[in-house]
Order: C-alpha cells, then sequence, then structure tokens
C-alpha cells in the first residue's frame, strides 16, 4: 500500500512541477489561472494521499469540503480576469 | 470488510489512474494553443480524475475502517460536488477569459458570446441569416 500511495504522491507532484513550467511560458491571464486549478486540485490529491500514508482519519473529509470549495478560487480568478464585470 | 489483496489493488488503480491522469491533464497544457483549449483540456482532471481518487480514497476507508453511513455520504456528496462544481467553475472561467479578450479561432461557429444579446440572428453563420432573412427554406444544405 506504501509504494502504491507514494506512486500516486510522484505524479501529482510531477503534475504541479509540469504545470509551474507552464505558469512560466504563458503569456495570457487565463492560461495561468487554469494552472492554479491544476495546481489546486493536485495538492488535494496528495493531500488525501498523505492522509492515507499516514492513516489520518481525515481522508474524505479533505476531498469532500475541497470538492464544495474548489469553485470560489476559479470564480475570484474569473472576476478578477474581467475587472470585477460580470 | 475487504480482503487486504483487493483493497491494495483497487487504491493502486483508481489512485494511479486518476493522478496519470492530471499528469497528461498538465502535459496537455503545452499541446493547447490558446487559453480556451487549456480551460477544455483541464477538464477531464476535474471531471474524471478527481472522482478515481475519490473512489480510492473511500475504498481506502471501507478497507480501514469499515462501513459507515456518513462516510458513504460524504463520499457521494462529494462525488456529485466534483462534477457539477467543477463543471460550473470551468464555464465562469471560460466565459470570463472570453470576455477578457483571449484571441478565439476565427471559424468558431455558433459563437454566441460575441453577438449582441437579443440578436435573433445570434449564432448562425452570415449564408444562413441571409436566407433567414429572405424566408428562403435550404432544405438542401
Amino acid at each position: 500500500m506504501t509504494i502504491v500511495l507514494w506512486i500516486c504522491i510522484g505524479l501529482l507532484a510531477l503534475a504541479i512541477v509540469v504545470g509551474l513550467c507552464r505558469v512560466l511560458t504563458a503569456k495570457d491571464m487565463g492560461s495561468r489561472a487554469i494552472v492554479g486549478d491544476l495546481v489546486y486540485f493536485s495538492a488535494i490529491g496528495i493531500l488525501t494521499f498523505i492522509a492515507m500514508l499516514v492513516d489520518l482519519s481525515i481522508v474524505l473529509d479533505v476531498i469532500f469540503l475541497s470538492s464544495m470549495l474548489g469553485i470560489l478560487a476559479t470564480v475570484a480568478l474569473s472576476r478578477i480576469q474581467t475587472r470585477g464585470h460580470r | 470488510m475487504i480482503p487486504d489483496t483487493l483493497a491494495i489493488t483497487l487504491v493502486g488503480v483508481f489512485g494511479i489512474t486518476g493522478s496519470a491522469i492530471v499528469l497528461l491533464c498538465a502535459v496537455a497544457m503545452f499541446r493547447a494553443n490558446d487559453a480556451l483549449s487549456r480551460i477544455n483540456v483541464f477538464s477531464p482532471a476535474t471531471g474524471l480524475a478527481m472522482p478515481l481518487i475519490l473512489l480510492a480514497a473511500y475504498i481506502y476507508t471501507l478497507w480501514h475502517d469499515g462501513f459507515s453511513l456518513t462516510r458513504l455520504f460524504m463520499a457521494v456528496a462529494g462525488f456529485l460536488a466534483l462534477i457539477v462544481v467543477s463543471s460550473v467553475a470551468s464555464n465562469v472561467l471560460s466565459r470570463s477569459t472570453f470576455a477578457g479578450g483571449a484571441p478565439v479561432w476565427r471559424h468558431t461557429s455558433p459563437n454566441r458570446l460575441s453577438e449582441a444579446p437579443g440578436d435573433e440572428d445570434a449564432g448562425l453563420t452570415e449564408y444562413e441569416s441571409t436566407l433567414a432573412d429572405f424566408d428562403i427554406d435550404d432544405s438542401e444544405h
């Protein structure tokens, strides 16, 4: 089980690194916003797998709350993009 | 409740598949050319990969702690929230990216966001709207 969880954590960490490289080369605001979303969801996945790794009891709580509240960051970034207009 | 081998196999399959899909979405962002394609390419990560990771987490708790109605409710609610909320978030972000002036492929049709609201020809090509003005029934096309 430990090996499986470390493989998952490694893949998600690699996704974050690739996404951050994309931010460096991105020109427009929309790409940066969506890479921010990618980093957010990858971090939630890593947190879930770490909770499984060290036998925490918050495994489902993390992913439940983050799926409910994940829209807030995206909506905030999109409001920033349009300078406050809808 | 679940044998060890089955639990490890299921968590491995769902967890590694989900993580690999997130990684593939990150790689696909390099291959997409404009911001709208990048937002589109990210949808599998939130709509497919995160529910798979949630499924792996639920199987882990089922194996580790046993069945509980509360955890089942949290897993189902999280699953539905991931699908609905991520779709809405992607739609909102795409609209604002378009409104913020991101370039769109010029042959995009229908493109209702770029037309005035209340326009009855919204979404039609120029040829189709010309036909509609003269009530021509062009069934061959």
